[in-house]
């Protein structure tokens, strides 16, 4: 018997791949309740509910159990997964994050942003003369994947390995995960490689960089293990770069929509930190962020059993007309934040990487591509989870 | 030193309270209480606690 019909929320099928969280069925689900049950618990669809329930001290981050429900119970890749900072909690949790917070500030970031600016004019200038680009292959993923070799101190030309393992890694939040899992911990060995030669360098050679920021990193008399020292620099090469990428082929699929904004950025390239907030908002990579109900609780007359897991819709929340009115993309506008960073004790610990290095590169794209237009429809990965464009052709008029 | 957070912004992310527990807390209710005045003594973790604020809400005062 199907949970839906216990009471009279909307039923939303979230594990059918053609499911699509920007669907009118969501909106419609929106209207009706504020929250809908789904084949794994409940998903939350309004702004202020999103809010709270991310921060919720009776919910934990949600993706646990991932690789046990897959049948993947020990071996390499069970057990990063299992050291993730994301999958730890409490002071366990709070531990890792007060040691890793410092090599993330604003501060050490701001220093990058001339070497993001460069790096966008580069890859601009590989398409500008064609008028038409693969925005993915051409820009999204040579960017993404550079500036965490500009992180690491890496040399920049060996991206494609950086691209190639994290995408092979990513098959693990895949249902196929078993049968792929020796590509996966092969990918991962290549990655702790790297990650074992940084370390070992920046003990022995400390320099003004992020990679040092970590292995110095101490809180009295505690420091980051080495262990976890390169199960975090994995996780940062894998998490930065997937998400990364595909926030920036969502932020061009929304300004093709949106030709006066576009215009306007490119006119007033100060609108670039104003243009990510925005485009996040509406248009954001991570459509749900997942949490699971450490005990039975009430909340707003809902009783959400122990266990459950709760999809937190960002999307659905970042266009909510309780909070913002009319659908509508206004670089100019006052807006209430949004959840694609995700929130609470979990925040996305990139962010401000994030928000620096898609805020440089907008503009650029803006002032380099007048006239954005689609040159054909690309190819999507399903709207729900983590979404973005595999391929995303675009045609501008040439300077 | 003392310690002002914009509650306008505030979104309750408690990232303050993870790198200083001693000045920054969540309560049951999901939302942040602070001590407006901390000892000198803190003044390493209440700076890395600003830093930290996904919304930058957070401003110290010396004195």
């Amino acid at each position: 018997m199907s949970t839906a019909t216990i009471d009279s929320a909307p039923f939303l099928d979230v594990a059918d791949p053609s499911f699509s969280i920007t669907s009118d069925v969501v909106k419609q689900a929106r209207e009706q309740s504020w929250y809908a049950r789904t084949p794994y618990g409940l998903a939350i669809l309004r702004y202020d509910e999103v809010s709270r329930l991310l921060k919720h001290p009776k919910l934990r981050q949600g993706s646990l159990s991932w690789p046990a429900h897959n049948g993947v119970t020990e071996g390499p890749f069970a057990d990063w997964f299992a050291s993730w900072i994301l999958n730890k909690e409490g002071e366990e949790h709070h531990r890792l994050r007060r040691l890793m917070n410092p090599a993330f500030s604003k501060k050490l970031i701001s220093g990058l942003v001339p070497r993001f600016q460069a790096l966008a004019s580069e890859l601009i200038d590989g398409f500008a003369d064609r008028g038409r680009c693969e925005f993915v292959s051409e820009f999204a993923e040579p960017y993404a994947a550079r500036v965490i070799a500009i992180m690491l101190g890496l040399p920049e030309e060996e991206w494609p390995i950086i691209a190639r393992e994290s995408a092979t890694i990513g098959l693990a939040l895949g249902v196929t995960i078993k049968q792929d899992l020796p590509k996966i911990e092969a990918a991962l060995q290549r990655l702790y490689d790297y990650a074992d030669g940084l370390i070992e360098d920046r003990r022995e050679n400390p320099r003004e960089d992020f990679v040092t920021a970590l292995v110095t990193a101490h809180r009295d008399k505690d420091s980051l293990s080495f262990q976890e020292l390169r199960d975090g620099l994995v996780l940062l090469i894998f998490g930065g770069f997937d998400t990364t990428r595909n926030q920036l082929g969502l932020a061009m699929r929304t300004f093709v929509d949106h030709p006066d904004q576009w215009r306007l950025l490119a006119a007033r390239p100060e609108l670039g930190g104003a243009a990510v907030e925005e485009v996040m908002r509406v248009n954001p990579t991570v459509r749900w962020v997942t949490r699971e109900a450490l005990e039975t609780f009430e909340y707003q007359g809902l009783t959400i059993e122990g266990g459950t897991t709760v999809h937190l819709f960002s999307e659905s929340a970042g266009t909510d007309p309780r909070v913002f009115g009319e659908p509508s993309f206004d670089l100019t506008a006052e807006r209430m934040p949004h959840f694609g960073f995700g929130g609470g004790a979990h925040h996305c610990l990139g962010h401000f990487v994030a928000r620096s290095d898609m805020s440089e590169a907008l503009p650029l794209l803006a002032e380099r591509m007048p006239g954005l237009r689609l040159d054909g429809e690309g190819t999507w990965l399903p709207d729900s989870g983590n979404t973005g464009p595999i391929t995303l052709p675009l045609a501008f008029d040439r300077d | 030193m003392q310690i002002t957070v914009d509650m306008k912004r505030c979104q309750d992310h408690g990232q303050c309270a993870i790198a200083a527990p001693d000045v920054f807390r969540i309560n049951d209710e999901g939302r942040l209480e602070y001590e407006p005045t901390a000892d000198e003594s803190l003044r390493d973790e209440v700076e890395e606690a600003a830093d930290v604020c996904p919304v930058q809400a957070i401003a110290l005062l010396d004195g």
